[in-house]
């Protein structure tokens, strides 16, 4: 990509963030942020949730004002509303006018006649076509691909001369192929003397790509690694130590979730078998595979490959047929239709990938935790008592280690760690003989990814006395839709790989010392055996 | 683990100021105190406006009565808002259910309880008519019952033939009276039909209608602040997405909500009907605003998963005493309706104001989240 002149006065010092503070009532976001980003470099952020990190993003997006502190432009202060016509922000969920074309999306704003002229000009015209966008400059935006979105949303900030670009997690919905060419589109933005900061999750992704990083935890900028400094290594550990001076999770909790694994596994009984089981839609197609007792296992596969309407057809989210038994009794057994299929995926539990579909945003963290339980609230006349309700929440948050003041806090407040812990907090609360998860720890940090394994671990061990103390039932196994290694390698007891709807492999997690090998094997499965 | 069973109740006993998932129940401090300043202020205005008319007994009788059809409309309408959807129709079926009661009663000359029967399961038909649509055919319940209200009202009509249906017993002895036309009713079923609303059995002519709405406030209060009911509701208007992937009955849950509001809606007009002892088909949208208003006022969401039974009262309050105070002061019905949307837009605004200095959601945001809804629904 050529992108247009870079504008000159960004030659300088780049932006320079210097003292910032951000309080929200007691929580403190921003604790003194002082971190610069020059021009020409991509900066790295990485930071466990909560660390203060998406707080910086909106105050840089001018969405949230800081208490005190200034942000410096090449050495000028900027006040917070004039932020964002300066800084991009490209996210997850591109901010762009989906009802409208890709030419459209690229004019909005910046009309030049009353009379509405559709028409893009030459200099625009390179622009999409340098973004890779010259085929679809009339389409609707909404029926293009996230990634091309994502392209559109740049292409507006380049031609309204932005001259920094913050990407948040950006490639978290993104096929491998289309997160390779995001980073090309920022190297190339930095290449042209553009501020380019990058914030995101995955360690790999910051060593490659990031010049430098800075770890932010608890609202500061604690270290800078760059040159040799930066690897992948040396990067989970800073995390890690940040988290361990800040909470109780840490190193040890990482441990935990490794060593602790597969101690269960045994395949004595069966919690979940299924035969013949095929997609009505042709998702997947006889599918034989059993779940024992006390087990963990990853459903793995790539997208559109049957993987992820297989784990959804388990809780009754897909329309399936064949047979499908769940319990280690049998005690709930369907050919996938009607009531019996009903009353079979009625003992699954099932947690989405996308945790905003997962929560109830206006109710507070405990009424979330309680949200999927009914009769085991209330009383004969199906009336809740507070005080029940109270001791019953705190006791779900005190088991998932919620990280909140009081359970009576808006769901809303939490980090997206603490969040996810609710949402599978609130899954177990009604004691499902299985419980499915699709990909559980997404966009989670890692001393919260730790402990939702250790959570995994103990709710699949048919001994566990996770949940309510007086709930009847008790979890026998945990089906996962995952696509991380480092995921399957850690939690999982057995991976099944789908490709093109069938199980094109089953590998067994004691027979792999390293992630490696298990990658290979499991994307050489991926790929169809 | 096994000793986690008894530290939960030990942090509760510690913990005296049982603030228990406040938002279960109470409405905030704050804007209960809002909306009552608010009735208030307005009623000192319209008293002094009035020539402290406004508050004379008679005045007062008519208003608070107004409170009590505007408030059991609105409980019904706050269900429907509460689990995440919208109802267009009650308004209609308000006058519908009054119009079919009259006309199984008076005349074709039905006992009164068939006509009543009959009327609810009117409404019953009409709230799963809308629900059918919502939840099986999946169209949007704002068009559905845009729809269904338009239909209802020309039913009545029809089946009216927009002829008002009067309720009147036979005197005594007709040949000394000078009978009206018409139809007439078993003397001891009319007094019934009449007790059911009338002023007239209460001392200080208290309006009967407050008695029921307080009936209804107390058992929506009770399902919807204590009740796994409004538990449900709150959580299935607040994330749809959430409440299916949860398993919760969402669709049973919809069906009811407009089952309830179509029902609220029934025993409004029937009360109504009772009260004037007549009915008017082409009555058939009075409801909508003024219902409408109070609830959002009361603090329901558009958006869904907010709304509580004494915010709604409190709502029918505001809007009664503004209805009123205008009828008795502004000349003519005609400047009373642009006083009524004038005076509606002031106070959300003012509500709006408060709430971004109390950091709520306010109606800007509301109606921003309905903007979205409708974007959605176009998709």
């Amino acid at each position: 990509m050529t992108a247009p002149a870079p504008p000159s006065e960004l030659s300088g010092e780049g932006i320079v963030i210097k003292g910032l503070h951000k309080r929200y009532g007691d929580t403190v976001a921003l604790g003194g942020l002082d971190i610069t980003a020059q021009p020409g470099e991509i900066l790295g952020i990485a930071g466990p949730n909560g660390s203060g990190k998406s707080t910086m993003v909106k105050t840089l997006a001018g969405e949230v004002i800081a208490d005190s502190g200034r942000v410096l432009l090449d050495g000028v202060e900027l006040a917070a509303e004039d932020l964002a016509g300066y800084v991009t922000i490209v996210h997850q969920e591109p901010q762009v006018f989906l009802n409208l074309t890709v030419a459209e999306n690229l004019l909005v704003g910046r009309e030049r006649r009353r009379v509405l002229n559709r028409r893009i000009d030459s200099e625009e015209t390179e622009l999409l076509a340098d973004m890779g966008l010259s085929e679809h400059v009339h389409t609707d935006l909404e029926s293009l691909p996230l990634a091309a979105q994502q392209r559109t949303e740049i292409a507006r900030a380049l031609a309204q001369d932005a001259r920094i670009f913050l990407f948040d997690e950006p490639n978290s919905a993104l096929t491998e192929e289309e997160s390779e060419d995001l980073f090309r589109r920022m190297h190339d933005l930095a290449d042209s003397g553009r501020v380019v900061i990058l914030v995101s999750h995955r360690l790999h992704e910051l060593v490659v790509h990031a010049d430098r990083v800075g770890m932010i935890i608890d609202g500061q900028c604690r270290v800078i690694l760059q040159g040799d400094e930066l690897t992948e290594e040396r990067v989970a550990r800073e995390l890690v130590v940040g988290v361990d001076k800040g909470g109780e999770a840490g190193a040890d909790a990482l441990d935990v979730a490794s060593t602790a694994g597969r101690v269960g596994g045994e395949q004595d009984s069966v919690a979940l078998r299924l035969s013949g089981w095929t997609h009505r839609d042709g998702g997947f197609a006889g599918i034989d595979m059993s779940v024992g007792l006390g087990e963990i296992v990853a459903i793995s596969g790539v997208e559109g490959s049957g993987a992820r309407e297989l784990v959804h057809s388990l809780a009754g989210f897909a329309p399936a047929t064949g047979s499908l038994r769940v319990g280690a009794d049998g005690s709930s057994e369907s050919n996938g239709d009607g009531r019996a299929a009903r009353a079979a995926t009625d003992e699954v539990g099932f947690v989405g990938a996308n945790r905003a579909e997962n929560l109830f945003f206006n109710l507070s963290v405990g009424e979330n935790l309680l949200s999927r339980l009914s009769t085991d609230i209330c009383d004969r006349l199906g009336l809740l008592h507070p005080r029940t309700l109270r001791s019953a929440a705190e006791h779900l948050a005190d088991q998932f280690r919620v990280k909140a003041g009081s359970v009576d806090d808006p769901i809303g407040s939490l980090s997206g760690g603490n969040q996810q812990k609710v949402v599978i907090g609130a899954a177990t609360a009604t004691r499902p003989k299985i419980l499915v998860l699709e990909e559980p720890t997404r966009g989670v940090d890692i001393g919260s990814k730790s402990e939702i394994y250790r959570l995994l671990r103990q709710y699949a061990d048919p001994e566990s006395q996770l949940g309510l103390p007086d709930m009847e039932g008790h979890g026998e196994a945990v089906v996962l839709y995952c696509t991380e290694d480092a995921e399957i390698f850690e939690v999982a007891d057995r991976v099944y790989v789908i490709a093109q709807g069938r199980i094109s492999g089953e590998l067994n997690l004691s027979d792999y010392d390293d992630v490696e090998s298990l990658a290979a094997d499991r994307v050489r499965l991926e790929a169809g055996g | 683990m096994s000793n986690d069973t008894n530290e939960p109740e030990t942090t509760a006993a510690t913990e005296p100021r049982d603030r228990v998932l406040p938002r279960l129940g109470g409405l905030g401090l704050q804007r209960v105190g809002g909306l009552l300043a608010a009735v208030v202020i307005a009623g000192f205005v319209f008293a002094v406006w009035s020539g402290w008319l406004f508050l004379k007994t008679g005045n007062l009788v008519v208003m608070i009565r107004l409170m009590g059809v505007l408030g059991i409309i609105g409980l019904g309408l706050l269900v429907v808002l509460l689990v995440g959807e919208i109802d267009l129709s009650f308004s209609a079926l308000a006058v519908l259910s009054a119009v079919v009661m009259g006309k199984m009663w008076v005349e074709l000359g039905y006992h009164i309880a068939i006509g009543i029967l009959v009327a609810f399961a009117v409404a019953v038909g009409v709230g799963l008519f809308n629900a059918f649509f919502v939840n099986v055919v999946k169209v949007p319940s704002f068009i559905v019952t845009l729809g269904s209200n338009t239909l209802v009202f020309g039913f009545t009509l029809l089946i009216s033939r927009n002829t008002p249906i009067l309720a009147q017993k036979l005197p005594p002895n007709p040949e000394e009276w000078q009978v009206r036309g018409g139809d007439y009713v078993d003397a001891a079923e009319y007094t019934f039909f009449r007790a059911l609303a009338s002023n007239y059995a209460l001392p200080g002519r208290f309006p009967l209608q407050v008695v029921w709405l307080a009936g209804f406030a107390i058992v929506f209060g009770v399902l919807l602040s204590r009740g796994v009911f409004g538990f449900r509701m709150k959580a299935i208007g607040g994330n749809e997405q959430a409440a299916v992937l949860a398993k919760l009955p969402v669709r049973r849950y919809k069906t009811l909500a407009f089952v309830i509001c179509a029902c609220m809606a029934a025993v409004g007009g029937l009360l109504d009907f009772s009260f004037i002892s007549q009915v008017q088909p082409n009555q058939g949208g009075v409801y909508l605003f003024p219902v409408f208003t109070a609830v959002i006022i009361g603090g329901a969401s558009l958006s869904g998963g907010r709304g509580t039974v004494s915010g709604t009262l409190l709502g029918a309050l505001l809007l009664a005493v503004i209805s009123n105070g205008l009828a008795l002061n502004a000349t003519g019905a005609f400047v009373q309706q642009m006083w009524l949307g004038t005076v509606t837009i002031a106070a959300v605004v003012l509500d709006q104001w408060a709430r971004s200095r109390q950091g709520g959601e306010s109606l800007g945001v509301q109606l921003r989240d309905l903007a979205g809804r409708f974007t959605r629904m176009n998709s």
